[in-house]
């Protein structure tokens, strides 16, 4: 005789199903090994490997590897991998500011123009497209020289040049999930606006979000990168980036006081990159299996 | 029998940008006038993009009106502003057509029916739970799913979900809309048996649209007949199906597929397309595709008039 199954079936939430796909794509969980690995050196590497790394310990720009010194010393002296420890929590710190304040003003702006249309929307959109032209790197190194080189007004400045895509990813889903017979059913029942827009749509708008705020994170380390490579940053503060920049006059001598840094600046954003995708995939419910 | 639902000379209009500051005007309901006694159910069908959904929203102030009156059980529906219209909400609920994106896929079955509780407050906190597990039963859900996610049912169990949620605040008044159209015929009649058991035990007056003739047979009192914004033929269920008075019903009921032989003789085919909806023809809309058209019908627009008691239909012929 055939067995039915009668045991209750247990509420899978799409999140949890979304962290199932992601737990099954290889390269996705790779990345994120990886990216814990490098969070979890910026976090405790201090502790393990202590030492300040604005002291100079030995002569400049020793290869690799002399005096026990691993990724050997910089333009003056001073232990690169230290350097590169400390830079991990600078860089990390910043992508991440960087992508928050991206995704909070993105948010605000595309959520109230995909909600409300009419002319907040004519009027939110002009000011997108106003940014969006603005020659990112130009309109940063302006903020930045205008307002001094400290980290928080580099992470502001990037956040400032970065939210316009998040602004019309957000505004491209609200205007869609706005016309979906539950955000009406929502309507119907009562609900007030603003719990419209942050408890029924947004939530159902994060997933493209959430993608596009991951893979911001890595290109905010690419343009904090960018803008100490040109100078703009706090001399007082070690992020990779900075590393790169006082060493570039010395690329013919001592290249690996470039490439170290460089190859960590790479693992990194390749790293969110993969953690990126697979949120995508995984979020993505058109890819997701049933 | 009190009418429940008074509607009168309601039209909703959309403004159709063409270019620097032209605006066209889309009169999707244009017009239209319906009571709905309490207890009862009225129809209305007609093809895609006659207006009858955007009729029935427009009564429940789901899309903005542009003019008319619509007296619910006694108030003035459309004067309501803001925290009024949100409280009379409870008074009237909505059935959406489609059980796949009418419920929030990130919310459980039990947060979705208990929403309109929860926002317009019609019940005390403690007695909202409650109230839940009851609306399943009622709607033939087990209470074990209550905590399910919308994507873990089937269409027809969404469908009791989206139907256990209208039920949540005891509104008057239900609009279904195209409430079965997207389910299989052997869920659409379970769903169908349980809208008329709900009605009769619960007393509810629904405001049905739909475009499948044989549905509205089943679930109807009275039935109304949209084409391109405008109720062409009004009627008591029998009168509509026995002696259809305009050509656009007519042509409607003569499309309905019928086992019984006998029934199914002439077909009156309507050619071609329902006219630019932007660009309305003089007189009788229905004119260019009528197959009894006269020059008569090209000057005026026909109005609702009655041939009985029980039946009225635009048409200068009838």
């Amino acid at each position: 005789m055939t067995q039915i199954d009668d045991t209750p079936a247990k509420a899978r939430s799409p999140f949890s199903e979304a962290f199932e796909m992601f737990r099954r794509n290889h390269a996705a969980v790779i990345g994120l090994v990886i990216l814990l690995t490098i969070i979890i050196i910026a976090l405790i590497g201090p502790m393990l490997y202590p030492g300040d790394p604005f002291d100079m310990v030995w002569v400049p720009l020793s290869p690799p590897g002399e005096e026990g010194y691993l990724f050997g010393t910089d333009y003056l002296g001073r232990d690169m991998l230290s350097l590169l420890i400390h830079g991990a929590k600078v860089s990390l710190t910043v992508g991440v500011s960087a992508a928050f304040v991206t995704v909070i003003i993105g948010i605000t702006v595309g959520a109230l123009a995909g909600f409300y249309r009419g002319w907040v929307e004519e009027a939110l959109m002009r000011l997108t497209e106003f940014f969006q032209v603005l020659p990112t790197l130009l309109f940063s190194m302006v903020i930045v020289s205008l307002f001094g080189a400290s980290l928080p007004m580099i992470t502001l400045a990037i956040g400032l040049v970065s939210w316009p895509a998040v602004a019309r990813i957000t505004r491209a889903e609200f205007m869609r999930i706005r016309e979906l017979e539950y955000v009406t059913a929502a309507r119907a029942g009562g609900v007030k606006n603003n719990k419209l827009i942050f408890s029924v749509i947004l939530p159902n708008a994060l997933p493209p979000i959430i993608v596009q705020a991951a893979l911001m994170v890595g290109s905010a380390i690419l343009f904090e990168a960018g803008l100490s490579f040109l100078g703009l940053t706090d001399p007082n503060v070690a992020s990779w980036g900075q590393i790169i920049g006082s060493n570039r006059e010395y690329i013919l001598d001592a290249s690996f006081a470039v490439t170290v840094p460089g190859v960590a600046i790479f693992i990194t954003v390749m790293a969110i990159s993969l953690v990126g995708d697979g949120l995508n995939d995984a979020l993505n419910p058109k890819l997701r299996q049933r | 029998m009190s009418a429940l639902l008074d509607v009168e000379n309601l039209s909703i209009r959309f403004p159709i940008k063409r270019g620097w500051g032209k605006t066209s005007w889309l009169y999707a309901v244009d017009d239209v006038s319906f009571q709905v006694n309490r207890g009862e159910t009225l129809s209305i069908v007609g093809e895609s993009g006659s207006g009858k959904t955007t009729a029935a929203l427009g009564v429940a102030r789901l899309v903005p009106n542009s003019g008319g009156k619509v007296d619910l059980a006694g108030e003035d529906f459309l004067a309501l502003e803001a925290e009024d219209l949100r409280k009379a909400r409870a008074k009237v609920q909505v059935i959406f057509q489609d059980p796949y994106s009418s419920l929030n896929p990130r919310l459980r079955a039990e947060a979705i029916v208990r929403e309109p509780m929860d926002s317009i407050g019609t019940l005390p906190v403690a007695e909202r739970a409650g109230r839940v597990a009851e609306l399943f039963e009622q709607v033939g859900l087990r209470p074990e799913q209550m905590k399910l996610f919308p994507h873990q049912f089937s269409g027809g169990q969404r469908q009791r979900i989206g139907i256990a949620r209208a039920l949540a605040t005891n509104p008057e008044l239900i609009i279904c809309d195209e409430a079965v159209s997207a389910l299989d015929v052997a869920v659409q009649a379970q769903i169908l048996n349980l809208l008329r058991r709900l009605q009769r035990d619960l007393g509810l007056t629904y405001l049905f649209i739909s475009h499948d003739l044989g549905v509205v047979q089943h679930m109807s009192d009275h039935i109304a007949v949209m084409y391109m914004g405008k109720i062409v033929e009004y009627a008591d269920r029998l009168s509509l199906f026995n002696d259809p008075r305009h050509p656009y019903t007519k042509a409607l009921l003569s499309a309905v597929p019928s086992v019984d032989q006998s029934r199914n003789v002439d077909r009156l085919l309507i050619p071609g397309d329902p006219p630019d909806p932007l660009n309305p023809p003089e007189g009788c809309r229905f004119a260019s595709r009528c197959p009894f058209v006269e020059d008569a019908c090209r000057v005026d627009q026909p109005q609702l008039n009655a041939v009985t008691d029980q039946h009225k239909v635009a048409c200068i012929k009838a």
